[in-house]
């Protein structure tokens, strides 16, 4: 693996792992998924240039479309649980707790 | 120039474990901003500069949203920067991962560094992405229009989602 490969596997790695663990804030875990998003944006216009394909760089533009709506929606339920919650810690989105 | 394309790679690295490690969501944004400024440079040195302009403009416009909302809406009265020892923590816990991961798995080869791109030569050659996001228009037309719905899709769910109290789709039981 080349270093530029695996600073983008590091970084979505990483980034996962993030949002996989314990968050305080629920807008920490929404950025977590924009790192990923990033992360994977990355190599989705460096691949096309490295093997010259250039009709597969219209790819990483679709993406930030979708990663656009993913970031709406998170930001709507924030905007929804603050209400309903007091809050955003995400500790009160506990199930377990009664 | 090998080297100043790593340095931003190990840069866009140190942006996502800035994220990672559980840090407030003011400094947490900061961590986001510098892995997006690193990865346009590093994008643009290898050539790819309309896809790196998309990503500078629209994506860190747009995440502006999610800046003004990480500062009003997670208000802690003790923020906690990277030198506190929680997020300390969870940012050597994951260098440690990282660094288990390489030394185990062999993974990275120092030797490989060169990447292969094109460089354009004259008024009459057009850069790849360029091209590329054409098609968009003519032959990708169909992802184009469901990129679009998507985008109208959210709107009403948006909508739908913070309407109100007593009828939006999360509510308090």
């Amino acid at each position: 693996m080349s270093p530029f490969h695996f600073s983008f596997y590091t970084a979505f790695t990483l980034s996962s792992l993030g949002l996989a663990f314990h968050r305080t804030h629920f807008i920490s875990a929404l950025l977590c998924l924009e790192s990923m998003m990033l992360s994977m944006f990355i190599p989705l216009s460096l691949w096309p240039i490295e093997n010259l394909t250039p009709s597969f760089t219209l790819v990483p533009i679709l993406m930030l479309a979708f990663s656009a709506c993913e970031a709406g929606t998170g930001l709507a339920m924030l905007v929804a649980s603050t209400r309903t919650h007091g809050s955003d810690h995400l500790h009160t989105l506990n199930l377990l707790q009664c | 120039m090998t080297y100043f394309v790593i340095f931003l790679g190990v840069s866009f690295i140190l942006g996502a474990l800035a994220v990672a490690s559980n840090p407030s969501p003011y400094y947490g944004v900061v961590g986001l901003v510098l892995a997006s400024v690193v990865g346009c440079g590093w994008l643009m040195s290898l050539g790819v500069s309309f896809i790196s302009l998309a990503l500078f403009m629209i994506y860190l416009g747009g995440m502006l949203v999610v800046f003004v909302y990480s500062v009003s809406l997670a208000a802690d009265p003790y923020p906690e920067a990277w030198g506190d020892w929680g997020v300390m923590g969870y940012g050597l816990g994951l260098v440690l991962v990282v660094v288990l991961g390489v030394v185990w798995g062999e993974a990275i080869d120092f030797w490989e560094v060169g990447v292969v791109t094109v460089d354009g030569g004259g008024v009459s050659l057009v850069r790849l992405d360029f091209s590329g996001v054409a098609v968009l228009y003519s032959y990708g037309v169909g992802l184009f229009l469901v990129a679009g719905w998507g985008l109208l899709l959210v709107l009403f769910v948006v909508l739908e989602l913070v309407r109100g109290l007593s009828r939006g789709a999360i509510r308090a039981v």
